[in-house]
C-alpha cells in the first residue's frame, strides 16, 4: 500500500497533531514501511472466521446504584466559576 | 414533482436511571454546580474503564420494543471518534451496525397518526457529551468557552428513522407519538430543558441529503423542515445545486445555516470498545423486559375505549401522557370516565396558554386546577346540582386560583333552585309583571314557555326548568 | 547482607517478627536508589510518603494488628498506573503534572497486602516501546550494562528490580512490555492471562492486549505479588473469575514444547541458550518435545494493528484541557490549541496514533483491525490445539540479546520485529512468564513459558522448576 503525503498530513489533522515538514516526511516514509508490513494480513485465509471477542451476561452489568466520587477530579488550573476553560469555538 | 423526503435522529436522555451510562454519577445533573456531578470516569481521567449500566441497557431495549424492533441476541459498543472540546475521552461511546453486531435495535416500524407509519432503522444507545457555555453568553468575542461536564455520560437512547416522511405535518405527529411513548416507558421525561433533541435530513425530488442539527426542541423541528424545503425547492428552481451538507439550525432566526465545521473531513473510525465486553443479552432479556414494560399508549387507548371514551377522545388523552394521567386520577376521585374526558379535551384544554406550555414544557403550566377539581366539576353536573352552562363558567373560575368548583357554586349560589319556595315567590313576581302574557297563556299553552323563560331569566339560569314549568302550569290553573 | 538485596518473602518475614523495621529497611533503599539511580535511571519519580508509610507498617505490627503478606515490601510502579496524590506521567510531557485522584485496583490491593510504593518506575511514552528509550524522563538503562538498553516498556520496573532499589515491581504487558525487559535485566516477569487482573487504573494504550503484570528477582517474589493482585474487580468489566491463590510447588512430569518458529530467525547464541534450557527442564524430568505454531507469521502484524488502533484511540483523550502540563487555553482556537498540545507527544507515540489513524480509518477497518481481530482467533485456536498435547511451551523471551541504547531508535519497524516471540501471549489472552536463562557475553537471556488461559499456576511451576535447576547468577554489580 502506497503512503501519500497528503494521507499523513490527513491523518494528522484527524489526530490534532501539528506535524512539522520534517516529521511528515519522515512519518510519510516510516508508516509507508509499517503499513507494507501491516498487508502481511492479506495473505491470511480468514473468510470464516469469527473476530476474538470477550463477553459478559446482562445480568453481570453494572447495577444502576448512584454513589458520589469524594474529592476534586479535574487537574486544571484554568478554571472559573466551576467551569473548565477552554479554548474558545470560532 | 418535487416531491421531498425526510428522516429524523432523535436523542432522548434517559432520565430514568439514577446513574450515568458508564458511572456512577448521578444522571439528574441539572441545577448542580458546574462539575460537581462528575468522577475520573465521566471526566474521561487516565486509566478509567466504562463500567456499562444495567438499567439503561434495559431502557433501550424496552425502547426498541415499543417500536417494533428487533433486538439481537448480543451487542456491542463502539467508539466514534472524534474531537470536540466538550468530549472528555475524544470519542463517543456508541452502537454501531457492523461484522454481525448490530445496536439494540434494529428494523422496526412505527404507527402514527391516522394509519400513517414509518419505519425504525435502528435504536441505539450511547453517552452524551458535556456541555460548552461562553462567557458572557458571546461565542464570538469570548477568549475561551466554559466547560462543564456534568451532563457528561448520561445515557441517550438514539431512535433513527428511515426517509419515510414526505409532509413536515407528519413529523410533528410522530414526534408527539415518540414523545408519549418514551413518557410511558418512563425513559425520559421530555419536559426537562434539553432531554430530547432532534437532527433530520432532508431531500427534495430526489436531489442531495441535507442534514440539519441542533435542533433543540421538537417544536421546532417542522419549522425548520418547512424551511429547508422551500431553500431546496428555491435553489433547485433558480437551477442551483442542492449540496450533500449538514446545516445548523439557528433557534434564534429560525432557518438552517451553513456549517462552520467541514463535516466532510470528519472520519469517525469506528471500531469495537474493547473495555466492554459484548454484552449477552440472551432470549430472556426481550421476554422479560416485554413482562416489566409499563402500558404503552396503544394500549392504554384501547383501555380508555373501554372506558366509554371515543377514539377520538381517548387519542388526544393518550398523546400526552400529562394528560392521560391526569384523566387517570381524575375518574379515580369521581367515576364518570365519558363526562371528566369530555371536560379534559373540550373545556380544560381551552385554557391552556401556548407560550407558556412551550416555556414551562406542560400542559398545565399556569393553571392550578387538578384531577380533584375535574371530577368535583363533574360529579355537579352528572348530579344536576348544577346545568352544564354554569358548569363552563365555573370551571373559567377555578382554572387559575385552583378553587374547589363546589365550593364556588355554594359560594356564588351557583347552585339550582332546590327550595320550593323561593321558586314560587320568583314566579309570583312574573305573573305579576307579566300580566298580558298569563292571560295569553291560560288560552294558548305554547305561550307557557315565554313565562318559563321569564322565571329562568331571573333566577339567572339556576332554576330547574323542569320543576318551573310544573309550577307554572299549576299556578295557571289556579289564575 | 544489606536489606535491600532481600526478596519479598524475607522482607514480610523479617518485618513481622520485627528482625528490623520497615522504617530501616526503607531507609535503606533509598540509600541505595541515591546511589545507583545516577547509573540507571529507573524511577521518574521518588514516593516521599514512602517511609511515612512504613512507619505506619511498624506501627501496626507492634500494636499486634495484621500487617498483610506483603509486609514492608517495597515495590516500584510503572509510572502509567495511577497511584492517588503521586503524580503519573506516562513518561509523558501530556502528563507531566497529571496527579491521579484514585489509586488502580492494582495499588490497593498491593497497598492492603502492606506493600509500600517507592516511586514510580520509567517506561516508554505511554507504554509504546521495547526499549524504554522514549521516555520524556531519559532512558533507562540496562544494570547489567549500562551502555544497554533495558528492554521495555515496563524497562524502570525491571531495571529497579534488578538494580535492587526495590524488591518487586508492577509492569504492564500488551506485546511483551513485561517480560521483555524482565529478560534483558534477567529477572522474572510475568503477563498473566487477560482478565485475571484489574486494569482499572492502568492508563490505556492498547486495552484488549494489556495486563498488568508482576516483576520480581524470583519465581517466589511474582507468586507473592500476583497473589496479592489477581483476581476480579467490579471497577473492570473485562475482569472474569475469583480470587485464585498460586503456591510455589514441585511438579514433576510436565509436557512442555519447544515452538519451532521462536528458534529460527533468533541470535545462535540465544538459541543455543534456550536449547540448553530445554535440557534442563528434561533433567527435570519434563517430558520435552519441539512443536510448530504456524500463525507466528501474522502476529507481528496482527499486534501491530491492534494496538497502533486502539492507542490512536486511546491517546485522543490527551487533549491538555482537564489534566495535563500548564498551557492556557485563552485565545485559542479549539482545533489549533489541540494540535498544539498534542504535538508533545514524543516520536513514537506520535508515529503509532498515526499508523492507528491509518488503519482506522474510513474503508481500512475490513482490511486491517477486523483481520487482525480474525488472526488473533487463528492464533487462539491453534495454540488451545497445541495446549491438549503439552502443559506449557517454550522459546527465547527476546530472540536477540540486549542491544546498546540508540542502536536501533530510528529503524521503527527493526525495533518492532523483536517482539516477535512475547506478542503471542498478548493476542491469544493467554498468560506467559519470562525467567532468567543464563548470560552470553554477561548479557542476560529469558527463557519464555507460555500456558492455556488461565493456567498460571501451570507456567508458574514450570518456571520453579527450572528456576531452581538452572541457578542463574544473582544481581549485578553496580
Ligand atoms: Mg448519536
Ligand atoms: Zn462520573
Amino acid at each position: 500500500m502506497m503512503v501519500t503525503k497528503e494521507q499523513v498530513k490527513h491523518l494528522g489533522w484527524l489526530a490534532r497533531i501539528e506535524l512539522s515538514d520534517a516529521e511528515l516526511e519522515r512519518y510519510t516514509e516510516q508508516i509507508e514501511g509499517i503499513v507494507k508490513y501491516l498487508d502481511k494480513l492479506d495473505a491470511m485465509p480468514l473468510q470464516q472466521v469469527k473476530p476474538i471477542a470477550t463477553r459478559k451476561k446482562f445480568a453481570d452489568l453494572r447495577p444502576d446504584e448512584p454513589a458520589e466520587f469524594e474529592g476534586d477530579a479535574l487537574g486544571t488550573k484554568y478554571r472559573k466559576d466551576g467551569f473548565v476553560k477552554g479554548p474558545r469555538m470560532a | 414533482m418535487m416531491e421531498q423526503k425526510m428522516g429524523l435522529e432523535i436523542h432522548c436522555q434517559v432520565t430514568g436511571t439514577k446513574s450515568k451510562l458508564f458511572c456512577k454519577c448521578r444522571c439528574d445533573y441539572r441545577g448542580k454546580a458546574p462539575n460537581a456531578n462528575t468522577c475520573p470516569t465521566c471526566l474521561g481521567l487516565p486509566g478509567t474503564l466504562p463500567l456499562l449500566n444495567q438499567k439503561a441497557v434495559e431502557f433501550a431495549g424496552m425502547t426498541s420494543i415499543a417500536l417494533g424492533c428487533k433486538v439481537p441476541d448480543e451487542i456491542a459498543f463502539y467508539r466514534k471518534n472524534y474531537f470536540y472540546p466538550d468530549l472528555p475521552k475524544n470519542f463517543q461511546l456508541t452502537q454501531y451496525n457492523a461484522y454481525d453486531i448490530t445496536s439494540i435495535g434494529v428494523e422496526g416500524g412505527l404507527e402514527y397518526g391516522d394509519g400513517k407509519s414509518v419505519r425504525i432503522r435502528r435504536v441505539q444507545l450511547e453517552e452524551d457529551p458535556g456541555r460548552l457555555v461562553y462567557d458572557g453568553g458571546n461565542m464570538e468575542t469570548s477568549v475561551y468557552a466554559l466547560i462543564d461536564y456534568n451532563r457528561a455520560g448520561v445515557p441517550l437512547v438514539e431512535i433513527v428513522t428511515e426517509p419515510d416522511f414526505v409532509d413536515p405535518k407528519e413529523i410533528r405527529l410522530f414526534l408527539d407519538k415518540i414523545t408519549s411513548i418514551v413518557e410511558h416507558l418512563g425513559l425520559c421525561g421530555t419536559k426537562l430543558e434539553g432531554s430530547v433533541r432532534c437532527d433530520a435530513n432532508v431531500s427534495v425530488g430526489g436531489g442531495k441529503r441535507v442534514e440539519i442539527k441542533n435542533v433543540g426542541s421538537f417544536a421546532d423541528v417542522e419549522k425548520a423542515v418547512r424551511y429547508e424545503i422551500t431553500r431546496q425547492k428555491t435553489m433547485t428552481s433558480r437551477d442551483l445545486e442542492v449540496r450533500s451538507e449538514t446545516r445548523h439550525w439557528d433557534d434564534a432566526r429560525k432557518v438552517t445555516k451553513e456549517s462552520r465545521t467541514k463535516e466532510e473531513e470528519q472520519d469517525y473510525r469506528y471500531f469495537p470498545e474493547p473495555d466492554i465486553p459484548t454484552v449477552v443479552l440472551g432470549s430472556e432479556f426481550v421476554s422479560s423486559a416485554q413482562r416489566s414494560m409499563p402500558e404503552l399508549p396503544d394500549a392504554r387507548k384501547v383501555r380508555f375505549v373501554k372506558h366509554g371514551l371515543s377514539a377520538h377522545v381517548a387519542q388526544v388523552l393518550i398523546n400526552n401522557k400529562e394528560l392521560a394521567d391526569f384523566f387517570e386520577s381524575a375518574i379515580k376521585f369521581y367515576s364518570s370516565p365519558k363526562e371528566i374526558a369530555n371536560w379534559i379535551v373540550t373545556d380544560l384544554m381551552s385554557f391552556v396558554d401556548e407560550r407558556q406550555k412551550e416555556q414551562e414544557r406542560s400542559m398545565f403550566a399556569g393553571l392550578k386546577v387538578g384531577p380533584e377539581h375535574i371530577a368535583d366539576l363533574a360529579k355537579l353536573v352528572d348530579q344536576d346540582t348544577i346545568n352544564r352552562a354554569t358548569a363552563k363558567q365555573i370551571l373559567g373560575l377555578i382554572v387559575r386560583p385552583g378553587e374547589m368548583p363546589s365550593q364556588v357554586a355554594h359560594k356564588t349560589h351557583a347552585g339550582k333552585i332546590d327550595d320550593v319556595s323561593e321558586l314560587a315567590q320568583t314566579i309570583d313576581s312574573v305573573f305579576e309583571t307579566e300580566h298580558a302574557a298569563v292571560q295569553d297563556a291560560t288560552l294558548n299553552p305554547n305561550a307557557i314557555n315565554f313565562l318559563l323563560g321569564k322565571v329562568m331569566q331571573a333566577t339567572k339560569g339556576r332554576a330547574d326548568p323542569k320543576a318551573a314549568l310544573e309550577m307554572i302550569q299549576k299556578k295557571l290553573k289556579e289564575v | 547482607m544489606p536489606l535491600y538485596t532481600l526478596g519479598a518473602g524475607q522482607v514480610a518475614a523479617g518485618v513481622k517478627s520485627r528482625e528490623f523495621s520497615a522504617e530501616e529497611y526503607i531507609q535503606q533503599l533509598l540509600e541505595r536508589i541515591e546511589k545507583v539511580e545516577p547509573k540507571v535511571n529507573a524511577f521518574v519519580t521518588i514516593n516521599k510518603g514512602a517511609i511515612e508509610h512504613a512507619r505506619t507498617i511498624d506501627k501496626k505490627i507492634r500494636d499486634g494488628e495484621q500487617a498483610g503478606p506483603l509486609a514492608g515490601v517495597a515495590v516500584s510502579i510503572k509510572d502509567n498506573i495511577c497511584t492517588k496524590g503521586i503524580r503519573t506521567t506516562c513518561a509523558s510531557r501530556m502528563l507531566e503534572s497529571f496527579v491521579p485522584p484514585y489509586d488502580a485496583t492494582v495499588v490497593t490491593r498491593l497497598q492492603d497486602a502492606g506493600a509500600i510504593v517507592i516511586g514510580k518506575a520509567n517506561l516508554d511514552e505511554f507504554a509504546m516501546g521495547s526499549t524504554t528509550e522514549f521516555s520524556r524522563y531519559g532512558t533507562t538503562r540496562n544494570p547489567w550494562d549500562i551502555s544497554r538498553v533495558p528492554g521495555g516498556s515496563s524497562g524502570g520496573s525491571a531495571a529497579s528490580v534488578a538494580a535492587q532499589e526495590c524488591a518487586a515491581s508492577l509492569g504492564s504487558d500488551a506485546g511483551g512490555s513485561v517480560r521483555c525487559p524482565a529478560s534483558f535485566c534477567s529477572v522474572v516477569g510475568m503477563k498473566p492471562t487477560y482478565g485475571l487482573i484489574s486494569r482499572y487504573g492502568l492508563v490505556s494504550y492498547a486495552n484488549s492486549l494489556e495486563q498488568v503484570g508482576p516483576i520480581g528477582r524470583t519465581v517466589s517474589d511474582v507468586v507473592s505479588v500476583l497473589n496479592a493482585i489477581a483476581g476480579a474487580d467490579e471497577n473492570d468489566h473485562t475482569t472474569v473469575g475469583g480470587k485464585p491463590v498460586y503456591t510455589l510447588q514441585e511438579r514433576k512430569g510436565l509436557r512442555v514444547g519447544l515452538v519451532r518458529e521462536f528458534i529460527e530467525d533468533t541470535d545462535p547464541a540465544v538459541a543455543k541458550m534456550i536449547l540448553r534450557a530445554m535440557d534442563t527442564l528434561e533433567g527435570q524430568g519434563c517430558k520435552c518435545k519441539e512443536t510448530s505454531l504456524e500463525s507466528v507469521a501474522y502476529a507481528l502484524a496482527s499486534y501491530y494493528t491492534i494496538a497502533t488502533a486502539e492507542a490512536s484511540s486511546n491517546l485522543a483523550r490527551y487533549d491538555n484541557v482537564r489534566y495535563g502540563f500548564d498551557m492556557s487555553p485563552e485565545g485559542y482556537e479549539w482545533n489549533s490549541y489541540f494540535a498544539k498540545a498534542r504535538s508533545s507527544f514524543g516520536e513514537e507515540a506520535k508515529r503509532r496514533i498515526i499508523t492507528g489513524s491509518y488503519v482506522l480509518s474510513s474503508g481500512y477497518y475490513g482490511k486491517y483491525y477486523l483481520k487482525a481481530q480474525q488472526a488473533r482467533s487463528l492464533l487462539k485456536d491453534e495454540l488451545k490445539a497445541l495446549f491438549k498435547s503439552c502443559d506449557v511451551l517454550i522459546g527465547p523471551t527476546m530472540p536477540i540479546l540486549p542491544f546498546k541504547i540508540g542502536e536501533k531508535i530510528d529503524d521503527p519497524l527493526k525495533m518492532y520485529l523483536v517482539d516477535i516471540d512475547t506478542v503471542i501471549a498478548n493476542l491469544a489472552g493467554m498468560p506467559a512468564i519470562s525467567v532468567p536463562a543464563g548470560f552470553v557475553d554477561g548479557l542476560p537471556v529469558g527463557l519464555q513459558l507460555m500456558a492455556d488461559e488461565f493456567q498460571e499456576q501451570t507456567i508458574l511451576d514450570a518456571a520453579y522448576l527450572f528456576e531452581q535447576a538452572a541457578n542463574v547468577r544473582g544481581s549485578p554489580e553496580l
